[in-house]
């Protein structure tokens, strides 16, 4: 505490100097904040858990998985044939058909804004198997049940993100009509009954399966002929287990079914799954992991050292006169240090924190569209993650400066001054 | 009364390499300085005075020879064994002050008892202690820049012997200053030794300063001589 008044003037001395070398830290702790927080989530999601495991059935051998839909209902048993085969409860399955569509029937006149990617499903799994959507509690819970309920009780229904429902300049009560871009010759006239609850699904889309199925027969009826896609709809199937074990034997009870020969299945767990779909993101995601956070820390050290190397520079007479007064070689150098420490740690602490808020509250979450995520939010340990960047790379970047401040020879800065 | 000698340098050598040249400084110089005596070392630019008071001060090490303050021989020190050594032993002064810009007078003075184990109660006590006696209570919360030259110097005075040094050195401390603001340092010095009875050693040119010192000591090549082989030219 002795000290803390000299470190804190120190810093103080050239507020200019100060405020510049702050806002680089600053401006850098954000940018990696964010890029961790990216990461961070991919890691979580891709890696595999030991308990209440989510299994997903997808084709064998195709990607983008399109299997028929008469598959739906065994599979979502979990294929039992054996009276000691394990059935899946129905709350813990959930099928996907992914129906894109736009609000413009002239392909001409369509634009990203225009455009809609819906889950076809049963409604209710839609807040008891949509990953976070089955852990939120509370009001926002009660509130996404009631659009929940809205959807099963209106076939023509349309849960959708904020954010996309903003992009659509609708409203819930609107009406709209989207004209399919993967379901040929397919519209579906729909009412927004609610939206999800802001995060992850923002982006996103959800309609009744009854609603798309229908909308199949009646291109039958209307057309006489089978829609081209009515026995490639089914996309995913969503499948809950107590553990391994459990996931082991419904694995098998599937992959082993006479049923599903044509075309063949294959399970999978949701993050080995989605470590798959990511494959294709591997490049980017190295780079960002091992280039670009490296390349952003070692600018971060290097402003730093920089900013106080300059002051050490500038104060060598001063630190001589500390020597003469009986500082030791060493309490000099944590001087330094301690300093570079201030304003890495209050920058990076400010730095993130003002990002969490920001993003989270402010922006809700970081648009970042990468596999089927759409957006991202700020986990609060990168506030920690933060200010520890900060702290680090001031420690880093300090090590130089702060050893030439520790060498200072008294009778050389003198012997200069006289 | 004859007093204990506080200083004693004895056949001291001090040289330094440039290259692959030897330059040498001080060449088997031997001094000794009684308690509470001043001491003026004069001599030509090159003399080798400020390096004498490096080597008297501890911030520098002999090439060869003894160099013992008080009972210790500081010559045979390690840097960091100095560092303690002359946070309670040493006050020094310097030509143009030195003091930290971004701090108060106060906390100029108080600098070097932050390296003692005092609480800020004792450290206030004697910090106000020093200011008073170089008349400076009244800026405490000044810092240097709102301070004239001749003030400075007090705050530098007043923090060379904060810690109640063994020993003061002053190198040149009225170089920097107009003929009345030196006339107040010296008597401020002067004063210091008739009342705190400390030992000073200072390095001048000027022999009006010279004059107010108990004795004066000449330097030549690195040696002490009895007279000077011509007036000094100012550095």
């Amino acid at each position: 505490m002795k000290y803390l008044t000299l470190i804190l003037k120190n810093i103080r001395r050239n507020p200019l100097r100060t405020l510049l070398t702050a806002m680089g830290t600053m401006m850098l702790v954000c940018v990696v904040t964010l890029i961790w927080s990216v990461l961070s989530f991919l890691d979580r999601q891709t890696s595999e858990k030991s308990q209440n495991l989510k299994l997903i059935v997808t084709e064998r051998w195709q990607l983008p998985s399109q299997m028929p839909l008469s598959y739906a209902d065994i599979l979502s048993k979990g294929a039992p044939r054996e009276p000691n085969d394990l059935t899946i409860a129905d709350r813990d399955s959930m099928t996907w058909q992914f129906f894109g569509g736009s609000t413009e029937e002239d392909p001409r006149n369509r634009s990203p804004d225009s455009i809609l990617f819906a889950f076809a499903l049963e409604p209710p799994k839609l807040a008891t198997m949509m990953d976070e959507l089955d852990e939120l509690g509370g009001s926002v819970a009660a509130e996404f049940q009631r659009v929940v309920d809205k959807l099963a009780a209106n076939r023509q229904g349309l849960v959708v993100g904020q954010s996309r429902l903003d992009l659509l300049k609708q409203k819930v009560g609107g009406r709209l009509t989207l004209f399919s871009l993967n379901y040929p010759g397919i519209k579906l006239d729909l009412e927004i009954v609610g939206t999800f609850p802001p995060g992850r699904y923002d982006l996103s889309a959800a309609i009744h399966r009854d609603y798309l199925s229908s909308a199949m027969d009646q291109y039958e009826r209307e057309t006489g002929r089978r829609h081209p896609m009515i026995d490639r709809t089914l996309n995913l199937v969503w499948l809950r287990v107590k553990d391994r074990q459990e996931m082991a034997q419904v694995a098998q009870q599937i992959e082993s079914s006479p049923q599903f020969r044509n075309p063949q299945v294959k399970v999978e767990t949701a993050s080995s799954g989605i470590a798959a779909f990511l494959e294709a993101y591997r490049t980017l995601i190295w780079g960002m992991r091992w280039l670009l956070m490296p390349a952003i820390i070692t600018v971060l050290a290097v402003i730093i050292a920089n900013a106080i190397s300059i002051s050490v520079r500038e104060r060598r007479t001063e630190l001589a006169v500390l020597k003469v007064l009986g500082f030791r070689p060493n309490q000099l150098l944590c001087l330094v240090v301690m300093e570079a420490l201030a304003i890495g740690v209050s920058a990076g602490l400010s730095s993130a924190l003002a990002t969490y808020l920001l993003i989270n509250l402010g922006f809700g979450g970081v648009t970042f569209p990468i596999a089927f995520f759409s957006k991202f939010f700020i986990p609060w340990e990168a506030v920690v993650l933060g200010t520890i960047v900060g702290a680090g790379t001031a420690l880093a970047g300090s090590v130089v400066p702060a050893w030439s401040a520790r060498s200072v020879k008294v009778s050389e800065v003198f012997a200069k001054v006289a | 009364m004859p007093q204990a000698n506080i200083v004693r340098v004895v056949n001291v050598h001090k040289y330094f390499r440039r290259g692959s040249e030897r330059i040498d400084v001080l060449n088997g110089l031997s001094l000794e300085v009684a308690q509470a005596d001043f001491l003026a070392l004069m001599g030509p630019s090159g003399s080798g005075k400020t390096t004498l008071l490096n080597l008297i001060a501890g911030l520098d090490r002999p090439s060869e020879g003894q160099v013992i303050v008080g009972t210790d021989v500081i010559s045979s020190m390690s840097e960091t064994q100095l560092a303690t050594w002359r946070t309670r032993n040493i006050g020094f002064i310097f030509q143009f002050y030195h003091l930290i810009p971004v701090l108060t007078a106060f906390e100029n003075v108080e600098l070097p008892l932050l390296l003692l184990p005092l609480n800020a109660a004792q450290r206030r006590q004697q910090v106000q202690t020093a200011l008073q006696l170089v008349g400076l209570s009244d800026r405490m919360s000044h810092r240097p820049g709102q301070l004239s030259g001749g003030q400075q110097q007090r705050v530098g005075i007043a923090r060379a012997i904060v810690t109640d040094p063994t020993l003061i050195v002053a190198d040149e401390p009225t170089g920097d200053l107009d003929a009345k603001s030196a006339g107040e340092i010296l008597d401020l010095l002067v004063e210091l030794g008739t009342t705190l009875r400390k030992t000073i050693v200072m390095v001048t040119h000027d022999p009006r300063a010279a004059q107010r010192a108990h004795r004066v000591q000449h330097l030549d090549k690195g040696l002490l001589v009895d007279k000077p082989a011509m007036a000094y030219e100012h550095a």
